[in-house]
C-alpha cells in the first residue's frame, strides 16, 4: 500500500511540473513576444515606449536564454511565487486565493447537486420498469451534455429571476444566490454522471451476485441499492474526478453570467487584459485542483475495494 | 466494459477507447450497402431528425440565401425588439436587424471554427496517437504522458490561455478549442492502432515483406479510423459548445459579426425585455450539438450491433 | 428495510452531511438592505444597494473620469464649492466665501472651521495647498484635474482658514472647477501617496460617506460618516446623511441590471437604456433622467492619422452619421442628437445644427473629391489602401456597442470601413495618452465650456492631435476673459472651427437616465448630472 501512495504521489508531481512546462511553453514562448503583449496590454504594439519595453523585459527576465528563464520561473514558482498580475499588481497567488473560496463553494454545490440529481435519474432509470419512463429519462442525459451552460444560465435567470422573483440574479449573496449558479452548472456534469452510473447500474444488475440476492428473497428496491448501486459507484466515483476539472473550468462561464465573485470572472478578466502571469497561475491552479482530487480518489479506492490489484490502478477498475 | 464510445462520454474524453482484443474483428476492406444504410434511418425517427438538422445547418453555412433574403449586418432601427412574428420568424435584435438570418449567417462562422478545431484535434491528435501507437516503446510513453498532462489541465483554461497568447478572433479561438482537445484523440487513435496492430492479417502483411508504411497505410489506418472517426464527430458536438463558450465571453470575432455565441452575449443585456435574443439562437446551438451527438451514437455502436 | 450499518454507506453519510453543511453555512451570508417604515418622511437608517455599469478601477476621486464610479466616490469627498444644477451658479461648500481679482488671477478662499476628515484631521488651508500641491503629479489618470490647474504659480497660506490660489494668467473656469469631484479635497496623509496607491487602496475624505471596501469590478462599499455636519449649501438635510451604508454592486449587463431592480434585488441602478425603459416604467420604479454638460459622444479622431488629417475626410465622416437615429434608436427617450461639441446644457453653448445634417450624398461627393474612390467590395480605396478606421471603445456604458454598430452602418454605406475594437475601462486613458488609435468614442461630463480647451487645445494634453491653429489662441483667451458676453462670443468661435473643421465627430448628447425604487427618495442630481446621496432616505 505505502508503495501505491508513493507510486501516485509521484506521478502527482510529474503531472503538475509538465502542466506548468506546458503553460509556460503556450503563455511565455508562443506569444513570441509576450513582453510588448503585456505592456501594451491590449492595444496595438505599435506604440509602445521601447524604454519601457526593455526594463520589463529586464523585470520578467526575457533577456535570458529561453532555458534559464524557464528555471528561474519553475524555481520560483514551487516556492509558491507566480510573480505580480500585470492587471492589478497583485501578487497572483494571493489573487488567487482571494478569489478561490466562492468559486469552491459555487464547484463544491454544483458536484453536490449534479451527485445527487444524477445519481437518482440512473437509480430510477435503471429501477423502473415502465419503458416509456425510462426512455424519458434515460433521454434527459443526452439533452444535458448539449446545451450551452451559459445559455441554460440565462434561461434560468429569465425565468426564476426575472419573471418568478424567486433568485437574484446575479451577487454572491446567501444562500438563495447560489442557487441558479450552481445548478447551472451541475447540468453537464449531472448528465454526465447520469450516463455512467446508469450504464454500470445495467451491467451490475446483470451479475451473478445479484441473481443470488434476488433468489435468496431480497426486495428489488434493496437489491438495487445495497448490492448494484455500491457496486455501480465506484466508476462513477471515477468519473467525478475527472469531472471536478470540467466544474471548476466551467465557473469561468457561469459566473460571468451571473456576475458573481471567484476565480472565473478574475479569469476571464486576466484574460482580456492579457495578464500573463495571472493566466499562467490559473492553468497551473486548475491543474493542481484536478491532480489532487483524482490522488484522493486514487487513494480512497482501494478502501472501497479490496478486490483491486492495486498497481494496475483505475483502468483495471473500470473493467 | 462499455463496446460504445458515446454512452460514456467520460471514458471518451480519457480517450480509453476499446480494449485491446475486444470490437468487431477488423478485416481487409469494407463497403456500406445504401439501401441497408437508408432503412437503419428510417427506422429510427431522432436519428432522422438529428440528419436532417445537420444537413440544414450544413446547407445554411454555404448557401444562407437559401434560408432567408434578410440582411444580417442591416436592419430597421426603428424596427428593433420586435418578438417572433410571421415577418421576423426569431424576431428582431436592439438595432432591428432580423435574428434568424443573423442565426442563419452565424452558422456558417461557427461550422468553420467548429471544422478547424476538429482538423486541429484530429490530425494533431491523431499523429501523436498513431505514433506512439505504431512506433511504441519510450516514445509511447512520453507521448502519453504529454498527452495525460493535457487532460489534467481543465480543457476550457487551456483554451483561455491559448486565446490569451494567440489574440481574438474565429479562427484563434478554432486552434485553441481543436488544440484542447487534442488529447482524447490521441488516446483513441494510440489505442485503436494497438489493437489492428496484433491483428492476423498485419501479421502476415508483415511477414510477408510489406514495408511499415505499407502496412500503415493500407491496413492499420483504414481499421483504425472507426472510432476515431465517431470521436471526432462527438468532438464536433463539444467543440461547437466550447467554440460558442469563447465567444459569448468575448474572445470571438468583432461586431458585427453573428457568430451564436456573441449572439446570446449581446442578447444578455436585453434579457428582461427580449428573451428571444438569447433563447433562440442558444436553441440553435443545443440543437446542433444534439444532433451531431445523435449521429455519432448511431455511427459509433449502432450500426454494428444491428442484427 | 435492514439498517444500512455498513461502515462504509456511513461513512459516505457522514461526508455528504458535512459537505453540504459547510456548503450552507458558507453560503449564508448577509442578505440585502433593510429599509426604513412610514411613508413621507424621512427615515434614518437603511442600506441603499446600487448596480452600477463598470468600475474604473481606481476609488480616487481625484484620478476618475467615469461617471459609474463617480457615482460612488464622489460622496467621499467634499469640494471647496458647489454649483446649482438648476442656474449654474457656484454656492458655498468647504469654503463658505470667496474673493475673485478682477482679472481672475487670485482666488481666495475663506474654509469653515468645523470640517474633520474621518480619519480625525483638521481641514486647514495647509491641506488645501497639499492638494493642489500634489496635482501636477497625479500622472495619467489626473488630467482632468491637472487640466483645471494648469497654469497655476502657487498656492499659499494666508492662515489657517484661508488659502489662496494664484494663476499666471487669468482662468475663467476656475471657480467652476472647485465644485468638480477632481479637486475634491483629502487629507494631508492621503496627498502624500502614490497615485497608484490612492488608486487601490482609497482616500481619506471629508465627505458624508467613508469608503469602508473595494473589490475591483464587484464593488464598492461605503458607510455614513458620523459626525458630518458640513455639507453642501444646495443639500436640504443639515448634518449626517439618512443612509448607513451604500453598495454599489458592478454588473455590466443593462438587462441583467434592469431585472434586478424590477425584481428588488437592487434599490437603483445607472445608465437605463431605451431597451429597458417600457419594463421599468410603470412599476415599482422611477425613472429619473438628466442631460449632462461637456462635450458630446462622439468620435474623438486622431487628427495626425494619415487618412484623418484630410479635412474633407473627416467632413464627410460627420455627414455620412444619421445622428437622430442613433439617438432614437438607442438611447434613453429624450437624448438629443448633438448639435455642436457641447451639450445644450452646457453654459455658452451654441446651436450649430445647420453644420451637423446627416446626408450621405454629401459624404459620398466629399469622400469622391479627395480623391477615395469606390471599391469593389464597397470600401473606398485610395494608393492601394483602404479607408478604414479602427474605433477604440470602452463599455462604461450599455449604449456604446449599438451606438458603435449603427455607425458602423452607415459609414459603410459611404465606403468607410469601421473595425470596432472593445478594450477595458481602465485603458482609456492609457489609450489616449498613447496616441494609438484611429478614432475613441467617448465623452466628457463638465459644466463649463473650457473642457473644449481641455480637451482640444494643442498646449495642453491634445490628444487628437489637432494642428496647432487660431483656435489655441481662442481657447486660451476664453480661460482668460472675465467679461461674460466677450466669453461667450469666444466659445462660440471654438465651437464652429471646432465642428466646420470636423476635428471631433458630435453623434449624441448625453443623457443619463437612472432607474430608482420608488422607497428610495431623494436621489438627486448636482450639477454635472452625477448623483449626491446625503439627502436620499429609504421608506
Amino acid at each position: 500500500m505505502r508503495r501505491y501512495v508513493i507510486k501516485r504521489l509521484g506521478q502527482a508531481v510529474g503531472v503538475l511540473w509538465a502542466a506548468y512546462t506546458v503553460s509556460f511553453l503556450v503563455l511565455d514562448y508562443l506569444p513570441g513576444d509576450p513582453v510588448t503583449a503585456m505592456a501594451s496590454a491590449g492595444m496595438d504594439s505599435g506604440q509602445v515606449d521601447p524604454q519601457q519595453i526593455a526594463a520589463l523585459r529586464h523585470e520578467y527576465g526575457f533577456d535570458k536564454p529561453v532555458l534559464v528563464q524557464y528555471a528561474e520561473y519553475l524555481g520560483r514558482a514551487v516556492r509558491g511565487d507566480f510573480g505580480d498580475s500585470v492587471s492589478t499588481g497583485r501578487p497572483v497567488t494571493s489573487a488567487l486565493a482571494d478569489a478561490l473560496p466562492q468559486t469552491l463553494q459555487l464547484t463544491g454545490a454544483a458536484l453536490l447537486l449534479a451527485v445527487v440529481l444524477g445519481g437518482a435519474l440512473a437509480v430510477l432509470a435503471t429501477y423502473t420498469a415502465q419503458r416509456w419512463l425510462r426512455q424519458l429519462l434515460l433521454s434527459l442525459p443526452p439533452l444535458g451534455v448539449s446545451v450551452p451552460t451559459f445559455w441554460v444560465g440565462l434561461l434560468l435567470v429569465e425565468t426564476f429571476s426575472f419573471r418568478l422573483h424567486w433568485f437574484p440574479a446575479f451577487g454572491n449573496d446567501g444562500f438563495k444566490g447560489l442557487v441558479l449558479p450552481a445548478l447551472t452548472l451541475a447540468v453537464p456534469t449531472g448528465a454526465q454522471i447520469a450516463q455512467v452510473l446508469a450504464k454500470s447500474l445495467l451491467t451490475a444488475l446483470d451479475q451473478a451476485y445479484v441473481e443470488t440476492a434476488r433468489a435468496k428473497g431480497a426486495g428489488r428496491w434493496r437489491v438495487h441499492l445495497r448490492h448494484a448501486l455500491r457496486n455501480a459507484a465506484l466508476p462513477a466515483l471515477t468519473v467525478v474526478g475527472l469531472l471536478v476539472g470540467q466544474l471548476i473550468a466551467g465557473s469561468v462561464v457561469v459566473e460571468t453570467v451571473f456576475s458573481r465573485d471567484g476565480l472565473g470572472r478574475v479569469t476571464a478578466a486576466a484574460v482580456t487584459a492579457q495578464d500573463i502571469p495571472l493566466v499562467q497561475g490559473v492553468v497551473v491552479f486548475g491543474a493542481l485542483i484536478f491532480v489532487m482530487t483524482n490522488l484522493v480518489i486514487d487513494l480512497v479506492y482501494p478502501l472501497f475495494d479490496p478486490r483491486l490489484v492495486v498497481a494496475s490502478g483505475r483502468k483495471a477498475a473500470l473493467a | 466494459m462499455s463496446q460504445s464510445l458515446v454512452d460514456d462520454p467520460v471514458e471518451a474524453a480519457l480517450g480509453l477507447g476499446r480494449p485491446i482484443g475486444a470490437g468487431p474483428q477488423p478485416y481487409p476492406g469494407r463497403r456500406v450497402d445504401v439501401r441497408r444504410l437508408l432503412r437503419f434511418v428510417l427506422r429510427r425517427p431522432g436519428l432522422l431528425l438529428s440528419v436532417v438538422v445537420l444537413v440544414l445547418v450544413v446547407l445554411a453555412s454555404f448557401w444562407p440565401d437559401l434560408f432567408t433574403s434578410q440582411d444580417p449586418l442591416k436592419g430597421v432601427p426603428s424596427q428593433n425588439f420586435r418578438g417572433p412574428s410571421g415577418s421576423h420568424w426569431f424576431g428582431t435584435d436592439e438595432l432591428g436587424r432580423d435574428v434568424f438570418s443573423r442565426v442563419v449567417h452565424g452558422a456558417q462562422l461557427s461550422l468553420k471554427a467548429t471544422l478547424i478545431a476538429v482538423l486541429v484535434a484530429f490530425v494533431a491528435g491523431g499523429l501523436l496517437g498513431v505514433v506512439a501507437g505504431f512506433v511504441g516503446r519510450w516514445v509511447d510513453d512520453v507521448l502519453m504522458r504529454f498527452v495525460d498532462v493535457l487532460l489534467s489541465i481543465p480543457a476550457l483554461f487551456l483554451s483561455l490561455a491559448l486565446v490569451t497568447a494567440l489574440g481574438y478572433g474565429t479562427v484563434k479561438v478554432a486552434v485553441a478549442v481543436g488544440i484542447a482537445s487534442v488529447a482524447a484523440f490521441a488516446r483513441v487513435a494510440r489505442a485503436e492502432v494497438l489493437r489492428v496492430r496484433q491483428a492476423v492479417f498485419v501479421e502476415a502483411s508483415h511477414a510477408s515483406g510489406a514495408r511499415w508504411y505499407a502496412v500503415l497505410v493500407r491496413h492499420v489506418l483504414p481499421n483504425a479510423a472507426g472510432p476515431v472517426i465517431v470521436l471526432a464527430t462527438l468532438d464536433f458536438g463539444s467543440s461547437i459548445l466550447a467554440v460558442s463558450a469563447l465567444s459569448f465571453l468575448g474572445y470571438g470575432a468583432p461586431p458585427p459579426a453573428p457568430e451564436w455565441g456573441t449572439l446570446i452575449s449581446d442578447g444578455r443585456n436585453y434579457l428582461a425585455n427580449a428573451w428571444w435574443l438569447t433563447a433562440l439562437p442558444g436553441l440553435a446551438i443545443a440543437a446542433t450539438v444534439l444532433a451531431t451527438n445523435r449521429i455519432a451514437r448511431a455511427l459509433d455502436g449502432e450500426w454494428n450491433r444491428q442484427p | 428495510m435492514t439498517a444500512l450499518s455498513d461502515a462504509r454507506t456511513s461513512r459516505w453519510a457522514v461526508l455528504t452531511a458535512l459537505v453540504t453543511t459547510s456548503v450552507v453555512l458558507t453560503a449564508c451570508g448577509s442578505g440585502g438592505g433593510d429599509s426604513g417604515s412610514g411613508a413621507g418622511q424621512p427615515t434614518s437608517g437603511g442600506t441603499l444597494t446600487f448596480a452600477v455599469g463598470s468600475d474604473a478601477g481606481c476609488v480616487d476621486p481625484q484620478q476618475v473620469a467615469s461617471n459609474e464610479t463617480i457615482y460612488s466616490v464622489r460622496q467621499i469627498v467634499d469640494s471647496l464649492t458647489d454649483q446649482d444644477p438648476k442656474t449654474g451658479t457656484i454656492v458655498p461648500w468647504l469654503a463658505k466665501s470667496w474673493d475673485v481679482s478682477s482679472d481672475a488671477t487670485t482666488f481666495t478662499f475663506h474654509l469653515r472651521s468645523d470640517v474633520t476628515f474621518s480619519d480625525g484631521s483638521k481641514l486647514t488651508a495647509q491641506v488645501v495647498k497639499d492638494n493642489f500641491d500634489a496635482v501636477p503629479k497625479l500622472g495619467a489618470l489626473g488630467t482632468l484635474a491637472e487640466g483645471y490647474l494648469s497654469g497655476v504659480k502657487s498656492t499659499t497660506v494666508v492662515d489657517p482658514l484661508t488659502v489662496k490660489v494664484t494663476f499666471s494668467q487669468p482662468n475663467a473656469q476656475f471657480l467652476q472647477a472647485t465644485s468638480t469631484h477632481s479637486l475634491g479635497i483629502e487629507s494631508s496623509a492621503s496627498v502624500k501617496r502614490t497615485p497608484q496607491q490612492k488608486c487601490s487602496d482609497g482616500v481619506i475624505g471629508s465627505g458624508p460617506f467613508v469608503l469602508k471596501q473595494y473589490v475591483q469590478n464587484q464593488s464598492i462599499t461605503l458607510a455614513k460618516r458620523t459626525g458630518y455636519a458640513w455639507g453642501s449649501s444646495q443639500w436640504s438635510k443639515k448634518g449626517e446623511a439618512y443612509l448607513d451604508k451604500l453598495v454599489f454592486k458592478v454588473v455590466p449587463e443593462a438587462g441583467v441590471r434592469a431585472g434586478s431592480l424590477q425584481s428588488g434585488q437592487v434599490d437603483a441602478i445607472s445608465s437605463v437604456g431605451k431597451a429597458n425603459e417600457a419594463a421599468l416604467k410603470g412599476g415599482q420604479v422611477t425613472l429619473q433622467r438628466r442631460a449632462n454638460p461637456g462635450v458630446v459622444f462622439g468620435l474623438g479622431l486622431n487628427n495626425a492619422r494619415p487618412a484623418l488629417k484630410d479635412t474633407r475626410v473627416r467632413q464627410a465622416i460627420v455627414s455620412a452619421i444619421d445622428r437622430q437615429q442613433i439617438a432614437d434608436t438607442v438611447f434613453p427617450t429624450g437624448t438629443r442628437a448633438a448639435t455642436s461639441v457641447l451639450a445644450q446644457t452646457t453654459p455658452d453653448y451654441t446651436s450649430l445644427a445647420s453644420d451637423l445634417t446627416s446626408d450621405a450624398a454629401k459624404a459620398k461627393a466629399l469622400l469622391d473629391l479627395s480623391g477615395w474612390k469606390m471599391g469593389s467590395d464597397g470600401i473606398r480605396t485610395k494608393d492601394g489602401k483602404k479607408l478604414s478606421l479602427t474605433v477604440k471603445w470602452f463599455p462604461n456604458a450599455s449604449t456604446n456597442q449599438p451606438a458603435l454598430e449603427l455607425i458602423q452602418q452607415q459609414l459603410k454605406a459611404v465606403g468607410v470601413e469601421v473595425v470596432l475594437k472593445q478594450l477595458q475601462v481602465t485603458q482609456f486613458a492609457p489609450t489616449l495618452q498613447s496616441g494609438d488609435f484611429d478614432a475613441v468614442w467617448g465623452n466628457v461630463t463638465r459644466a463649463d465650456p473650457d473642457i473644449l480647451r481641455s480637451s482640444f487645445s494643442t498646449k495642453l494634453a491634445n490628444f487628437y492631435h489637432l494642428p496647432a491653429s487660431s483656435l489655441d489662441t481662442a481657447l486660451s483667451e476664453q480661460a482668460a476673459t472675465v467679461d461674460a458676453a466677450k466669453r461667450r462670443q469666444l466659445v462660440t468661435q471654438v465651437q464652429q472651427s471646432l465642428v466646420r473643421n470636423a476635428y471631433y465627430v458630435p453623434v449624441v448628447e448625453l443623457q443619463t437616465q437612472l432607474g430608482v425604487a420608488k422607497k428610495v427618495h431623494d436621489v438627486n442630481f448636482d450639477a454635472s448630472s452625477r448623483i449626491q446621496l446625503h439627502d436620499t432616505w429609504i421608506g
